[in-house]
Protein backbone atom coordinates (compact mmCIF):
# COMPACT_ATOMS: atom_id res chain seq x y z
CA UNK A 1 0.00 0.00 0.00
CA UNK A 2 0.97 3.38 -0.75
CA UNK A 3 1.33 5.97 2.15
CA UNK A 4 0.37 9.34 -0.19
CA UNK A 5 -2.98 11.04 0.92
CA UNK A 6 -5.50 9.22 2.67
CA UNK A 7 -6.52 5.65 2.93
CA UNK A 8 -8.60 4.37 0.02
CA UNK A 9 -9.85 1.67 2.36
CA UNK A 10 -12.13 4.35 4.15
CA UNK A 11 -14.45 4.37 1.63
CA UNK A 12 -14.71 0.92 1.48
CA UNK A 13 -18.99 0.40 1.99
CA UNK A 14 -20.13 -1.77 4.95
CA UNK A 15 -20.02 -5.34 4.87
CA UNK A 16 -23.20 -7.37 5.07
CA UNK A 17 -26.78 -5.71 3.93
CA UNK A 18 -26.32 -2.11 3.65
CA UNK A 19 -29.71 -1.84 1.30
CA UNK A 20 -27.11 1.21 -1.73
CA UNK A 21 -28.05 0.89 -5.15
CA UNK A 22 -26.23 -1.20 -7.00
CA UNK A 23 -24.98 1.67 -9.31
CA UNK A 24 -23.54 3.56 -6.21
CA UNK A 25 -21.47 0.01 -5.02
CA UNK A 26 -19.89 -0.09 -8.32
CA UNK A 27 -19.03 4.12 -8.73
CA UNK A 28 -17.72 3.38 -5.29
CA UNK A 29 -15.47 0.63 -6.30
CA UNK A 30 -14.76 2.41 -9.58
CA UNK A 31 -13.57 5.94 -8.22
CA UNK A 32 -11.22 3.86 -5.53
CA UNK A 33 -9.89 1.20 -8.30
CA UNK A 34 -9.10 4.78 -10.42
CA UNK A 35 -7.33 6.69 -7.91
CA UNK A 36 -5.50 3.03 -6.36
CA UNK A 37 -3.63 2.53 -10.07
CA UNK A 38 -2.67 6.18 -10.21
CA UNK A 39 -0.60 5.38 -6.76
CA UNK A 40 0.67 2.52 -7.07
CA UNK A 41 1.78 3.28 -10.89
CA UNK A 42 3.22 6.04 -9.58
CA UNK A 43 4.97 4.45 -6.62
CA UNK A 44 6.19 1.20 -8.12
CA UNK A 45 6.03 2.10 -12.42
CA UNK A 46 3.73 -0.12 -14.79
CA UNK A 47 6.07 -2.90 -15.24
CA UNK A 48 5.99 -4.19 -11.57
CA UNK A 49 2.46 -3.10 -10.35
CA UNK A 50 0.09 -6.14 -10.52
CA UNK A 51 -3.27 -5.99 -10.16
CA UNK A 52 -3.18 -7.44 -6.63
CA UNK A 53 -1.69 -4.06 -5.60
CA UNK A 54 -4.31 -2.13 -7.08
CA UNK A 55 -6.73 -4.39 -5.21
CA UNK A 56 -4.92 -3.80 -1.91
CA UNK A 57 -4.50 -0.14 -2.10
CA UNK A 58 -8.56 0.18 -3.32
CA UNK A 59 -9.63 -2.16 -0.66
CA UNK A 60 -11.78 -3.66 -3.72
CA UNK A 61 -12.32 -7.58 -4.81
CA UNK A 62 -11.02 -9.20 -7.67
CA UNK A 63 -13.93 -10.30 -8.76
CA UNK A 64 -15.39 -6.52 -8.84
CA UNK A 65 -12.47 -5.34 -10.54
CA UNK A 66 -12.64 -7.54 -13.58
CA UNK A 67 -16.51 -6.71 -13.70
CA UNK A 68 -15.35 -2.96 -13.87
CA UNK A 69 -11.87 -3.30 -16.46
CA UNK A 70 -10.73 -5.67 -18.11
CA UNK A 71 -7.26 -5.65 -17.20
CA UNK A 72 -4.54 -3.41 -15.68
CA UNK A 73 -3.78 -1.56 -18.55
CA UNK A 74 -7.65 -0.88 -19.32
CA UNK A 75 -7.66 0.21 -15.64
CA UNK A 76 -4.66 2.69 -15.64
CA UNK A 77 -5.30 4.31 -19.26
CA UNK A 78 -9.19 4.83 -17.86
CA UNK A 79 -7.67 7.20 -14.72
CA UNK A 80 -5.16 9.05 -17.26
CA UNK A 81 -8.28 9.58 -19.53
CA UNK A 82 -9.91 10.97 -16.78
CA UNK A 83 -6.89 12.85 -15.62
CA UNK A 84 -5.88 14.60 -19.35
CA UNK A 85 -9.56 15.76 -19.47
CA UNK A 86 -9.46 17.24 -16.07
CA UNK A 87 -5.99 18.94 -17.27
CA UNK A 88 -7.43 20.40 -20.16
CA UNK A 89 -10.42 21.95 -18.63
CA UNK A 90 -7.81 23.60 -16.57
CA UNK A 91 -5.32 25.31 -18.49
CA UNK A 92 -8.47 25.75 -20.79
CA UNK A 93 -10.38 27.57 -18.20
CA UNK A 94 -7.35 29.51 -17.35
CA UNK A 95 -6.60 30.71 -20.66
CA UNK A 96 -10.26 31.38 -21.87
CA UNK A 97 -10.54 33.96 -19.70
CA UNK A 98 -10.58 37.61 -20.15
CA UNK A 99 -7.62 39.76 -21.33
CA UNK A 100 -4.62 40.19 -23.83
CA UNK A 101 -3.24 37.07 -25.28
CA UNK A 102 -0.07 37.05 -23.56
CA UNK A 103 -1.54 37.33 -20.14
CA UNK A 104 -4.35 34.45 -20.88
CA UNK A 105 -1.21 32.51 -22.15
CA UNK A 106 0.41 32.88 -18.88
CA UNK A 107 -2.36 32.14 -17.05
CA UNK A 108 -2.52 28.99 -18.99
CA UNK A 109 0.84 28.01 -18.27
CA UNK A 110 0.53 28.48 -14.73
CA UNK A 111 -2.95 26.44 -14.46
CA UNK A 112 -0.90 23.69 -15.92
CA UNK A 113 2.00 23.70 -14.23
CA UNK A 114 0.16 24.07 -10.76
CA UNK A 115 -1.96 21.34 -11.79
CA UNK A 116 1.18 18.82 -12.12
CA UNK A 117 2.42 20.26 -9.04
CA UNK A 118 -0.23 19.81 -7.06
CA UNK A 119 -0.19 15.69 -7.85
CA UNK A 120 3.16 14.48 -8.68
CA UNK A 121 1.75 10.70 -9.04
CA UNK A 122 -0.89 11.60 -11.31
CA UNK A 123 1.90 13.96 -13.52
CA UNK A 124 4.17 10.73 -13.15
CA UNK A 125 1.62 8.92 -14.43
CA UNK A 126 0.05 11.29 -17.27
CA UNK A 127 3.96 11.97 -18.64
CA UNK A 128 6.21 8.80 -17.99
CA UNK A 129 4.38 5.65 -16.95
CA UNK A 130 2.04 5.63 -20.03
CA UNK A 131 5.33 4.95 -22.35
CA UNK A 132 5.09 1.39 -20.52
CA UNK A 133 1.84 0.20 -21.37
CA UNK A 134 2.73 -0.66 -25.16
CA UNK A 135 1.73 0.58 -28.47
CA UNK A 136 -1.50 1.77 -27.54
CA UNK A 137 0.59 4.69 -25.99
CA UNK A 138 1.59 5.68 -28.88
CA UNK A 139 -2.04 7.00 -30.46
CA UNK A 140 -2.72 8.60 -26.86
CA UNK A 141 0.27 10.74 -26.98
CA UNK A 142 -0.77 11.63 -30.48
CA UNK A 143 -4.35 12.96 -29.70
CA UNK A 144 -3.01 14.07 -26.29
CA UNK A 145 -0.78 16.57 -27.64
CA UNK A 146 -3.00 17.72 -30.60
CA UNK A 147 -5.67 18.32 -28.12
CA UNK A 148 -3.18 20.81 -26.47
CA UNK A 149 -1.97 22.16 -29.76
CA UNK A 150 -5.55 22.97 -30.85
CA UNK A 151 -6.64 24.02 -27.08
CA UNK A 152 -3.69 27.45 -27.41
CA UNK A 153 -4.72 27.42 -31.41
CA UNK A 154 -8.15 28.51 -30.55
CA UNK A 155 -7.17 31.03 -27.78
CA UNK A 156 -5.90 32.69 -30.43
CA UNK A 157 -7.71 35.83 -31.64
CA UNK A 158 -7.03 38.29 -34.88
CA UNK A 159 -5.01 40.62 -33.25
CA UNK A 160 -2.62 38.23 -31.62
CA UNK A 161 1.34 38.23 -32.65
CA UNK A 162 2.15 36.26 -36.11
CA UNK A 163 4.48 33.83 -35.52
CA UNK A 164 7.88 33.61 -36.82
CA UNK A 165 7.82 29.90 -37.31
CA UNK A 166 4.96 27.42 -39.40
CA UNK A 167 4.39 25.33 -35.74
CA UNK A 168 4.86 27.62 -33.23
CA UNK A 169 2.20 26.42 -31.24
CA UNK A 170 3.49 22.73 -31.57
CA UNK A 171 6.36 24.24 -30.38
CA UNK A 172 5.19 25.72 -27.22
CA UNK A 173 3.30 22.27 -26.33
CA UNK A 174 6.86 20.71 -27.11
CA UNK A 175 8.47 23.27 -24.62
CA UNK A 176 5.78 23.00 -22.10
CA UNK A 177 5.74 18.81 -21.96
CA UNK A 178 9.46 18.85 -22.15
CA UNK A 179 9.70 21.01 -18.66
CA UNK A 180 7.26 19.03 -17.14
CA UNK A 181 8.60 15.47 -18.04
CA UNK A 182 12.38 16.79 -17.36
CA UNK A 183 11.53 17.49 -13.66
CA UNK A 184 8.80 14.75 -12.74
CA UNK A 185 11.90 12.43 -14.61
CA UNK A 186 14.07 14.49 -11.64
CA UNK A 187 11.42 13.63 -8.76
CA UNK A 188 10.91 17.46 -8.81
CA UNK A 189 7.14 18.05 -10.11
CA UNK A 190 6.31 19.93 -6.58
CA UNK A 191 8.53 22.54 -7.94
CA UNK A 192 6.99 22.74 -11.35
CA UNK A 193 4.85 26.41 -10.57
CA UNK A 194 8.85 28.07 -9.88
CA UNK A 195 9.20 27.15 -13.29
CA UNK A 196 6.62 29.96 -14.64
CA UNK A 197 9.15 32.86 -16.11
CA UNK A 198 11.38 30.66 -17.84
CA UNK A 199 8.41 28.79 -19.24
CA UNK A 200 6.62 31.89 -20.20
CA UNK A 201 10.17 33.06 -21.94
CA UNK A 202 10.31 29.62 -24.40
CA UNK A 203 6.81 29.77 -25.27
CA UNK A 204 6.56 33.55 -26.23
CA UNK A 205 9.96 34.04 -27.94
CA UNK A 206 8.79 32.44 -31.04
CA UNK A 207 5.54 34.75 -31.29
CA UNK A 208 7.18 38.18 -29.73
CA UNK A 209 10.39 38.25 -30.57
CA UNK A 210 13.52 38.55 -27.75
CA UNK A 211 13.40 42.10 -26.04
CA UNK A 212 9.10 41.41 -25.23
CA UNK A 213 9.13 37.54 -24.32
CA UNK A 214 12.06 38.99 -21.77
CA UNK A 215 9.83 42.10 -20.23
CA UNK A 216 7.22 39.01 -19.77
CA UNK A 217 9.66 36.57 -18.56
CA UNK A 218 10.26 39.00 -15.81
CA UNK A 219 6.48 40.16 -15.48
CA UNK A 220 5.83 36.31 -14.46
CA UNK A 221 8.91 36.49 -11.93
CA UNK A 222 6.96 39.83 -10.20
CA UNK A 223 3.63 37.92 -10.56
CA UNK A 224 4.94 34.66 -9.28
CA UNK A 225 6.68 36.54 -6.42
CA UNK A 226 3.57 38.51 -5.33
CA UNK A 227 1.49 35.55 -5.59
CA UNK B 1 55.97 -12.62 -43.34
CA UNK B 2 51.98 -13.32 -43.53
CA UNK B 3 51.81 -16.59 -44.96
CA UNK B 4 48.95 -17.13 -47.65
CA UNK B 5 47.28 -19.53 -45.97
CA UNK B 6 46.59 -16.95 -43.44
CA UNK B 7 42.51 -16.46 -43.23
CA UNK B 8 41.86 -13.07 -44.39
CA UNK B 9 38.20 -13.16 -42.97
CA UNK B 10 38.13 -11.65 -39.65
CA UNK B 11 38.15 -14.10 -36.98
CA UNK B 12 34.86 -12.37 -35.53
CA UNK B 13 33.17 -11.54 -38.54
CA UNK B 14 30.18 -14.41 -37.58
CA UNK B 15 30.13 -13.23 -34.42
CA UNK B 16 29.45 -9.37 -35.56
CA UNK B 17 26.99 -10.61 -38.57
CA UNK B 18 25.00 -12.19 -35.67
CA UNK B 19 25.28 -9.45 -33.40
CA UNK B 20 24.08 -6.43 -36.05
CA UNK B 21 21.09 -8.97 -36.91
CA UNK B 22 19.57 -9.07 -33.36
CA UNK B 23 20.31 -5.75 -33.16
CA UNK B 24 18.59 -4.91 -36.39
CA UNK B 25 15.38 -7.10 -35.06
CA UNK B 26 15.22 -5.49 -31.75
CA UNK B 27 15.10 -1.97 -33.85
CA UNK B 28 12.94 -3.25 -35.79
CA UNK B 29 10.33 -4.97 -33.19
CA UNK B 30 10.93 -2.31 -31.10
CA UNK B 31 8.92 0.00 -33.83
CA UNK B 32 6.68 -2.81 -34.60
CA UNK B 33 5.10 -3.00 -30.53
CA UNK B 34 7.37 -0.93 -28.63
CA UNK B 35 10.14 -2.34 -26.42
CA UNK B 36 7.37 -3.29 -23.76
CA UNK B 37 6.09 -5.53 -25.60
CA UNK B 38 8.97 -7.30 -27.41
CA UNK B 39 9.80 -10.87 -26.56
CA UNK B 40 13.06 -12.43 -26.76
CA UNK B 41 11.18 -14.92 -29.11
CA UNK B 42 10.22 -12.24 -30.94
CA UNK B 43 14.14 -11.12 -31.23
CA UNK B 44 15.07 -14.96 -31.78
CA UNK B 45 12.63 -15.67 -34.92
CA UNK B 46 12.90 -12.20 -36.74
CA UNK B 47 17.09 -12.43 -36.71
CA UNK B 48 17.14 -16.24 -37.33
CA UNK B 49 18.85 -17.13 -34.80
CA UNK B 50 18.50 -19.51 -32.22
CA UNK B 51 17.57 -19.17 -28.62
CA UNK B 52 20.79 -20.10 -27.34
CA UNK B 53 22.86 -17.59 -29.55
CA UNK B 54 20.53 -14.75 -28.75
CA UNK B 55 22.35 -15.43 -24.83
CA UNK B 56 25.60 -15.95 -26.07
CA UNK B 57 25.77 -12.60 -27.36
CA UNK B 58 23.58 -10.91 -25.22
CA UNK B 59 22.73 -11.41 -21.25
CA UNK B 60 19.25 -10.65 -22.22
CA UNK B 61 16.30 -8.14 -24.04
CA UNK B 62 17.56 -5.15 -21.85
CA UNK B 63 21.53 -5.46 -22.93
CA UNK B 64 20.19 -6.15 -26.49
CA UNK B 65 18.66 -3.06 -26.59
CA UNK B 66 21.06 -0.73 -24.92
CA UNK B 67 23.76 -1.73 -27.64
CA UNK B 68 20.62 -1.03 -29.85
CA UNK B 69 20.86 2.19 -28.93
CA UNK B 70 24.46 2.47 -29.11
CA UNK B 71 24.33 1.47 -33.13
CA UNK B 72 21.88 4.07 -33.78
CA UNK B 73 23.53 6.57 -31.54
CA UNK B 74 26.74 6.22 -33.81
CA UNK B 75 25.11 6.29 -36.66
CA UNK B 76 23.32 9.43 -36.02
CA UNK B 77 26.95 11.35 -34.70
CA UNK B 78 28.82 10.33 -37.79
CA UNK B 79 25.61 11.94 -40.30
CA UNK B 80 26.09 14.85 -37.99
CA UNK B 81 29.72 14.97 -37.77
CA UNK B 82 29.77 14.62 -42.08
CA UNK B 83 27.07 17.28 -42.32
CA UNK B 84 29.43 20.69 -41.98
CA UNK B 85 33.00 21.49 -42.56
CA UNK B 86 34.90 23.83 -40.94
CA UNK B 87 34.43 26.49 -43.25
CA UNK B 88 30.86 26.48 -41.93
CA UNK B 89 29.60 29.24 -39.56
CA UNK B 90 28.51 27.50 -35.56
CA UNK B 91 24.60 28.95 -36.81
CA UNK B 92 25.54 27.19 -40.57
CA UNK B 93 26.91 24.15 -38.88
CA UNK B 94 24.14 23.61 -36.17
CA UNK B 95 21.68 23.93 -39.23
CA UNK B 96 23.44 21.74 -41.21
CA UNK B 97 23.36 19.16 -38.49
CA UNK B 98 19.79 19.32 -37.68
CA UNK B 99 18.93 18.45 -41.22
CA UNK B 100 21.49 15.71 -41.56
CA UNK B 101 19.78 14.23 -38.19
CA UNK B 102 16.39 14.55 -39.36
CA UNK B 103 16.63 13.68 -43.14
CA UNK B 104 18.49 10.08 -41.32
CA UNK B 105 15.56 9.59 -39.14
CA UNK B 106 12.76 10.51 -41.92
CA UNK B 107 14.55 7.80 -44.03
CA UNK B 108 14.75 5.03 -40.89
CA UNK B 109 11.85 5.33 -39.41
CA UNK B 110 12.67 2.20 -37.12
CA UNK B 111 16.24 3.91 -35.94
CA UNK B 112 14.12 7.33 -34.81
CA UNK B 113 10.96 5.75 -33.03
CA UNK B 114 13.97 3.67 -31.11
CA UNK B 115 15.91 7.08 -30.29
CA UNK B 116 12.87 9.46 -29.25
CA UNK B 117 10.44 7.15 -28.27
CA UNK B 118 11.64 3.63 -27.05
CA UNK B 119 15.06 4.67 -25.20
CA UNK B 120 13.15 7.42 -23.08
CA UNK B 121 10.45 5.09 -22.27
CA UNK B 122 12.74 2.48 -21.19
CA UNK B 123 15.30 4.38 -19.39
CA UNK B 124 13.77 8.46 -19.20
CA UNK B 125 16.95 9.39 -17.77
CA UNK B 126 18.46 8.32 -21.33
CA UNK B 127 17.99 12.22 -21.70
CA UNK B 128 21.05 12.81 -19.70
CA UNK B 129 23.04 10.88 -21.94
CA UNK B 130 21.46 12.19 -24.52
CA UNK B 131 22.30 15.86 -23.73
CA UNK B 132 26.29 14.34 -22.55
CA UNK B 133 26.37 13.78 -26.25
CA UNK B 134 24.85 16.62 -27.56
CA UNK B 135 25.51 20.03 -25.16
CA UNK B 136 29.29 19.65 -25.83
CA UNK B 137 29.05 18.81 -29.60
CA UNK B 138 27.15 22.22 -29.82
CA UNK B 139 29.43 24.19 -27.81
CA UNK B 140 32.55 22.49 -29.61
CA UNK B 141 31.09 24.04 -32.89
CA UNK B 142 30.88 27.62 -31.05
CA UNK B 143 34.39 27.27 -29.60
CA UNK B 144 36.34 26.39 -32.51
CA UNK B 145 34.52 29.08 -34.74
CA UNK B 146 35.57 31.49 -31.89
CA UNK B 147 32.08 32.44 -32.33
CA UNK B 148 30.49 34.44 -29.46
CA UNK B 149 27.56 32.22 -27.80
CA UNK B 150 25.18 33.78 -25.34
CA UNK B 151 22.99 31.99 -22.95
CA UNK B 152 19.46 33.03 -24.05
CA UNK B 153 17.66 29.55 -22.60
CA UNK B 154 18.82 26.95 -20.27
CA UNK B 155 20.61 25.07 -23.55
CA UNK B 156 20.07 21.57 -21.80
CA UNK B 157 16.63 21.77 -22.54
CA UNK B 158 16.84 21.98 -26.11
CA UNK B 159 16.93 18.05 -25.95
CA UNK B 160 14.36 17.48 -24.14
CA UNK B 161 12.26 20.01 -26.85
CA UNK B 162 13.43 18.51 -29.67
CA UNK B 163 12.70 14.84 -28.78
CA UNK B 164 8.84 15.91 -28.15
CA UNK B 165 8.63 17.74 -30.89
CA UNK B 166 10.32 14.41 -33.12
CA UNK B 167 8.42 11.59 -30.83
CA UNK B 168 4.83 13.50 -31.25
CA UNK B 169 5.44 13.69 -35.45
CA UNK B 170 7.06 9.95 -35.52
CA UNK B 171 3.56 8.95 -32.99
CA UNK B 172 1.24 10.14 -36.05
CA UNK B 173 2.61 7.34 -38.23
CA UNK B 174 4.36 9.49 -40.75
CA UNK B 175 7.95 9.32 -40.44
CA UNK B 176 8.71 11.45 -43.69
CA UNK B 177 6.87 14.50 -41.82
CA UNK B 178 9.72 14.57 -39.74
CA UNK B 179 11.56 16.98 -41.99
CA UNK B 180 8.29 19.53 -41.66
CA UNK B 181 9.91 19.78 -38.13
CA UNK B 182 13.16 21.26 -39.49
CA UNK B 183 12.63 25.04 -39.20
CA UNK B 184 11.03 24.11 -35.21
CA UNK B 185 14.06 21.73 -34.54
CA UNK B 186 16.55 24.46 -35.79
CA UNK B 187 15.55 27.18 -33.72
CA UNK B 188 15.12 25.25 -30.83
CA UNK B 189 19.11 24.11 -31.20
CA UNK B 190 20.30 27.65 -31.62
CA UNK B 191 17.88 29.91 -29.54
CA UNK B 192 20.15 28.68 -26.37
CA UNK B 193 23.21 29.98 -28.21
CA UNK B 194 22.65 32.52 -30.45
CA UNK B 195 19.55 34.08 -29.34
CA UNK B 196 15.96 34.14 -30.77
CA UNK B 197 16.83 36.43 -34.06
CA UNK B 198 19.66 34.57 -35.82
CA UNK B 199 17.91 31.05 -34.27
CA UNK B 200 15.06 32.00 -36.45
CA UNK B 201 17.35 33.51 -39.55
CA UNK B 202 18.54 29.70 -39.79
CA UNK B 203 15.22 28.26 -39.37
CA UNK B 204 14.04 30.19 -42.09
CA UNK B 205 17.19 29.15 -44.49
CA UNK B 206 15.94 25.70 -44.14
CA UNK B 207 13.35 26.30 -46.44
CA UNK B 208 16.33 25.46 -49.08
CA UNK B 209 17.67 22.31 -47.35
CA UNK B 210 14.56 20.51 -47.84
CA UNK B 211 12.13 19.62 -50.44
CA UNK B 212 8.92 19.17 -48.61
CA UNK B 213 7.07 22.26 -47.71
CA UNK B 214 6.91 23.10 -43.70
CA UNK B 215 3.54 23.64 -43.64
CA UNK B 216 0.84 26.31 -42.53
CA UNK B 217 -0.22 26.16 -39.35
Amino acid sequence: MTDNGSDLRRWRLPRGRHGLPRELVTRSQRERLLAAVVRVTAANGYEATSVADILEEAGVGRESFYELFEDKKDCLLAARQLLVDDLAATVSAAYRGPGPWVDRLRNGLAAMLDWFAADPAAARVVVVELAAVGAASRSLFQADFNRFTKLLDDGFEEEEPVPGLPQATTLAVGAALARVFESVVRGRTAQLPSLLPGLTYEVLVPFVGETVARAEEHRAAEIGGAA
Amino acid sequence: MRSVLEPTIPIDVGVRSQRQRIIEAMINCCAEKTYAGTTIADLVSRASISRTTFYKRFAGKRECFDAALDCCLDELQAAATRSHSSSDSAPEAVRKAAVAILDLMASKPALAQLVVGEAVAVEPAVIKRYRGLLIPALEALWDTTGEPRDSHTDRRLAFGRAQVLIYNQITAGDTKAVSDLLPEIVYISLLPFAGHEEALKQARLTGGDVSTGSGDR
